[in-house]
């Protein structure tokens, strides 16, 4: 804390300028201790009286280069071409015997060489912050004043620097189990990692954007069925998560809006009624829906006893040859009942949502409206939907990405039940009610075809993207407009 | 009381009243065929767990016979497929340190975001919102590409670093809480002397209770109700290693589903009973906290 006040005036002006321009100015202006911290961290600390510091950021800083000198640095420079060396058997005339040769496994040096990249880059962040916060420890000494003891130092971080404490832990969480997971399935969509070039017998090389041109259909006669079903399945994912996220919305809406009208009897009967379906887990109500409407499922029996299988029959609406109604197995129908289950799933979240928000409605506006004579349906229309929207504006975005990225609903209602018959589709391992995240996620467990599931993984993410910052624009200049 | 109602506005309250009343009639008959609707699943499931019969009963909604020998099988008489006593424990460990962690992970950066000012505030922020844009499905091959390389793999530890490990970014609507804190409050501490510490731990968490019950149902429930990622992690084959989620949809394989479809039934009501209870008590949680992070955009 005692240390802002104490900045000199230079300093104290650059602190608002990026981090490199200080960085590069602590470097021209700082001490040789200051300058050393740059290639040894202690260093720079022991010179300005800090010791507890200078052993602990040493001991990080040999960590991250340890790292870098047993694995990182050798596997960076096979970095260029992922491993040269295939695994085979070769006769060693030591022990005698046919053994393993000394491959390379271009997996591991995909993945050590993006950890090398992170902590390298780590390295280098955490060079310049020591070098900066070295600079001001000069300053402090040539200010004649004390500088921080270790003990302070720590107190700091209970402080000032409380965020540190708390973000450290989490961040590097997500950086390890997110982010670095992330840049390797990016890496592998510009290499050739499929079923047939798989670690460890076998090597992956870089291939650029041949991947890229292989899902878009240019390429060789293979990925011809690729470009066919990706544009299917584009198509698919885009008007399911349209239709599944305007459907649960209005539907919760309507729904919260007829429980909650003062004529309605037991609200919370009827809510608590329909927040059971959510409180049973999602993957139970789905694989128990899935069973409830197969082809030759209780729902058809139903059907057919009352008739309404031979109806179909008479009115020409079902071929001859079924004696069902192919609910979850005709793509047409399957893809209907897909948003229909979906709405069954979604529309009580949406209603426990949409009550909160009503609820926050100023009555003294509905109040007026109804004193002017305004009739439900124009309550509706100009003030709670207006209102609706402008407060789950944003939260509708993000559920039109989160049912793009859909995977349970889809997944679990037709893995194993949806047989497609289209052979271009099948072929890749696509079927028409897959989203792309089904589909990538079948190419890898199907097909082991990574490098098309990382292409396809990374135009989700565009698309998804684009969709957003579309979004968020309009809505920002629509909020700008009417405040 | 001097004024009496002539016979024509009676007549027009009588008609008022029957037209109301047919709305109401109307009203409620609506909700409750959209009612039947939504709990003819759940009733299925519940009638299902009590048939004798040991497959789908295909012919008739309701059971022939009704007993209660699959609960009974499902607690008490593992076989080789179901095992569900050590699955629950299984799940159970495995939520419990997944919830320690995930409110961990989460509160920090929630209060983090929420309440400290540090420079790189805004670029954490923007990246979270960037790396949330990347299907979850991809990061999970991906993280099970890592796993996989450390052997870790059938695994709980595994399972429970997947789960917890990047938790930290679904800290939105914990933000959205801490955000209606007035600042006036930790103005307050501080002036009497307390650390940033002292204020997060003293002041700012004793006062969020509702958003630490959210947060803490919230990830205690997410090993019961997820499957994909279980089901790439914990893909060993031996049944005494899944988790619930696993092993009641292996129940349904092609293979078994005609002998285990009523024991099905009765492991699912098993998990969905305490699960249904921590999320009546979570749900009036939910709801404000939605609500409060999606004004802020």
């Amino acid at each position: 804390m005692a240390q802002a006040m104490r900045i000199t005036p230079t300093l104290q002006q650059s602190n608002e300028s990026p981090f490199l321009r200080r960085f590069g100015f602590a470097l021209a202006h700082g001490d040789v201790f200051t300058k050393l911290s740059f290639f040894i961290w202690g260093l720079g600390y022991i010179g300005h009286g800090q010791l507890i510091k200078a052993l602990l950021v040493t001991f990080v800083q040999g960590l991250g280069l340890y790292y870098l000198a047993t694995a990182g640095i050798a596997n960076l420079m096979k970095f260029g071409t992922l491993g040269t060396v295939k695994m085979e058997m070769v006769f060693n005339p030591v022990t005698l015997r046919n053994e393993v040769n000394q491959y390379d496994n271009s997996f591991a040096i995909l993945l050590l060489s993006v950890i090398a990249l992170v902590i390298i880059a780590a390295l280098l962040a955490g060079s310049a912050g020591v070098v900066l916060s070295n600079f001001q420890l000069q300053q402090i000494r040539a200010a004649g004043k004390k500088t921080n003891t270790f003990a302070q130092d720590l107190q700091s971080y209970v402080n000032e620097k409380f965020y540190i404490t708390l973000l450290t832990l989490p961040v590097l969480g997500v950086v390890v189990f997110t982010i670095v997971p992330l840049f390797i399935l990016i890496a592998v969509a510009f290499t050739n990692y499929d079923h047939q070039h798989m670690p460890p017998n076998e090597l992956f090389q870089w291939v650029g954007l041949a991947n890229f041109f292989a899902l878009f259909g240019g390429g060789q006669s293979l990925s011809l069925t690729f470009g066919y079903a990706f544009g299917k399945i584009l198509v698919w994912t885009l008007v399911w998560a349209f239709f599944a996220t305007i459907t649960t919305f209005f539907g919760g809406v309507l729904l919260a809006m007829l429980i909650n009208d003062k004529r309605t009897r037991f609200p919370r009967l009827w809510r608590t009624l329909f927040m059971v379906t959510i409180a049973v887990p999602q993957f139970v109500t789905l694989l128990l829906v899935r069973n409830f409407f197969s082809d030759n499922g209780i729902f058809n029996t139903m059907m057919a006893n009352i008739g309404v299988t031979d109806l179909l029959h008479n009115l020409g609406l079902l071929s001859p040859n079924l004696d069902h109604i192919p609910f979850l197995t005709q793509a047409g129908l399957a893809k209907v009942m897909i948003i229909l289950i979906n709405i069954w799933v979604g529309v009580p979240y949406q209603m426990l949502i949409a009550t909160g928000v009503l609820m926050n409605i100023p009555s003294d506006m509905l109040e007026a409206s109804r004193i002017d004579g305004a009739t439900g349906w124009q309550q509706f229309v100009h003030i709670k939907l207006p209102y609706l929207l402008s407060v789950q504006g944003p939260a509708l975005v993000t559920d039109f990405v989160r049912n793009i990225n859909n995977f349970n609903v889809i997944y679990l209602l037709t893995q194993d039940v949806f047989v497609t018959t289209d052979q271009a589709m099948a072929s890749s391992s696509a079927k028409e009610v897959d989203l792309l995240v089904t589909w990538l996620f079948r190419l890898t467990q199907e097909q082991y075809n990574y490098k098309m599931a990382a292409v396809i993984g990374i135009i989700v993410f565009l698309v998804c993207s684009l969709f957003t910052i579309v979004c968020f624009r309009f809505i920002n200049r629509k909020e700008a407009t009417f405040s | 009381m001097t004024h009496t109602p002539t016979l024509e506005t009676q007549k027009q309250l009588r008609a008022g009243r029957i037209r109301l009343t047919v709305g109401s009639i109307v009203r409620h008959l609506v909700l409750l065929i959209l009612a039947v609707v939504w709990l003819v699943p759940i009733l299925w499931l519940l009638v299902t767990s009590l048939s004798s019969y040991p497959g789908i009963n295909f012919r008739s909604f309701f059971p022939d016979e009704y007993t209660l020998q699959n609960y009974v099988n499902i607690l008490f008489h593992s076989d080789s497929v179901a095992q569900f006593p050590q699955w629950f424990m299984n799940t159970l460990i495995v939520a419990c340190f997944n919830c320690v962690i995930s409110t961990a992970f989460v509160v920090m950066v929630a209060y983090a975001m929420s309440c400290c000012r540090f420079k790189s505030r805004r670029l954490l922020q923007n990246l979270s919102v960037t790396v949330n844009l990347f299907p979850g499905v991809l990061a999970m091959i991906a993280v099970y590409f890592v796993l996989r390389y450390l052997n870790l793999t059938n695994s709980y530890a595994g399972l429970i670093m997947v789960y917890a490990g990047s938790s930290g970014l679904g800290y939105l609507i914990c933000k959205g809480f801490f955000d209606t804190v007035p600042v006036s409050l930790r103005e307050a501490a501080k002036l009497d002397g307390a650390s940033e510490a002292q204020t997060f731990f003293h002041v700012i968490l004793p006062m969020s209770k509702p958003i630490l019950v959210y947060t803490v149902i919230s990830s205690f429930m997410v090993p019961w109700t997820d499957f994909v990622m279980a089901k790439m992690i914990l893909n060993s084959g031996i049944s005494t290693d899944w988790t619930v989620a696993i092993g009641l949809y292996n129940m349904l394989s092609r293979t078994l589903i005609n002998n285990y479809f009523a024991l099905f039934c009765a492991g699912s009501v098993l998990v969905s009973i305490p699960i249904s209870v921590l999320f009546i008590i979570m749900q009036r949680f939910y709801v404000s906290g939605i609500t409060s992070g999606a004004d802020k955009g």
